[in-house]
């Protein structure tokens, strides 16, 4: 199987918890894909991508792999309909790093981020800096390959949704 | 007035966007500049069994391809039959080393805008490789011919 360069997309922030009203989403996805064949040799992922609804822009990069999807800022969208979206495709996701405004990922404790049904848990520490953007790196089932999956499941089984594989819950760790 | 204009425009845009190659269409009147900087137009193949094969630098498949293109070319050129790459090579520079390194001795076109390129547009190329083989008359016979195929056209033994 290809060696996969894994590679963080940054999700764009979800609405803070108290506020009613949304702010713009995930801003920029970079999406590592793997499959049985090449996958940037597949027009496929990127049709797909660019007609999702959200989407500003998809630029590939071929040097390593990513498909680098910059998201309009009304787009409330969700990892899940990018997952969906590269597998509908024929392909798999390696790697998916999110981009979003680093004020939505405080969270006190265990708690985690909700924003219009979805679930976002942090799986590090708060990150200090309370500006500018964020670049989280989702960990579920799907988002990361068959192998690794695996070894997360040992890494985070104290963490009890983790092993649910709920599509709406993310699990998520922010990225240098 | 203006509006007659847009509206017009727009079909035009439209229909060219999905025109797409398909068996018995004919050899496409367009132009790339090959590896030496001159202009070819696909046009002036017509006359030879010609392959027109989409590939890209960066895509194993088709290096992997290549490997069998290069001896296919060199063993039947004197038979009326032509190879003519093109790549959708973003970067230059890498498409002229993938033509030294895979020893690619027939014509090497480039259109370097990956899949939203002209000729893959024209085409209808959605992945890569993919290959169209057109006869002697300007013919598309084939997408993605297997070597046999090829073979066979170039031996014109198909009817």
């Amino acid at each position: 199987m290809k060696n996969i360069n894994l590679k963080f997309i940054g999700i764009a922030c979800l609405v803070l918890m108290t506020s009613i009203q949304s702010y713009s989403q995930i801003s920029k996805a970079e999406i590592m894909a793997t499959g049985l064949t090449c996958s940037m040799c597949s027009n496929a992922i990127n049709k797909q991508l660019k007609a999702t609804v959200g989407v500003d822009s998809v630029s590939t990069d071929l040097n390593t792999n990513t498909f680098t999807v910059y998201f309009k800022k009304e787009s409330k969208i969700m990892p899940r309909v990018l997952k969906e979206g590269v597998e509908k495709a024929g392909f798999f996701i390696g790697s998916l790093v999110i981009t979003m405004p680093t004020e939505s990922l405080k969270i006190e404790g265990d708690k985690a981020i909700s924003v219009n049904g979805s679930t976002f848990v942090l799986l590090n520490e708060e990150l200090k800096n309370s500006t500018g953007e964020t670049k989280v790196r989702v960990f579920d089932k799907g988002y990361v390959t068959q192998k690794e999956h695996k070894k997360l499941l040992k890494t985070f089984s104290k963490i009890a949704s983790y092993a649910v594989e709920n599509e709406d819950d993310y699990h998520i760790k922010a990225v240098l | 007035m203006k509006k007659i204009m847009l509206l017009l425009s727009l079909i035009i845009s439209i229909s060219t966007a999905s025109a797409q190659m398909k068996i018995g269409d004919s050899l496409p009147d367009f132009q790339l500049k090959n590896n030496k900087d001159t202009t070819i137009n696909l046009v002036s193949l017509k006359g030879k069994t010609v392959l027109i094969d989409f590939w890209a630098s960066w895509c194993a498949p088709c290096r992997l391809a290549n490997k069998k293109l290069a001896p296919l070319y060199n063993e039947y050129k004197d038979e009326n039959f032509e190879i003519v790459g093109i790549s959708l090579d973003t970067d230059k520079t890498k498409w002229m080393n993938a033509i030294q390194k895979d020893k690619l001795a027939y014509e090497q076109l480039i259109d370097a805008k990956g899949f939203d390129a002209k000729s893959a547009l024209l085409f209808g190329v959605e992945e890569l490789p993919n290959s169209y083989l057109f006869d002697a008359s300007g013919k598309l016979v084939a997408i993605n011919p297997t070597e046999e195929e090829i073979i066979m056209q170039i031996k014109n033994k198909v009817e």
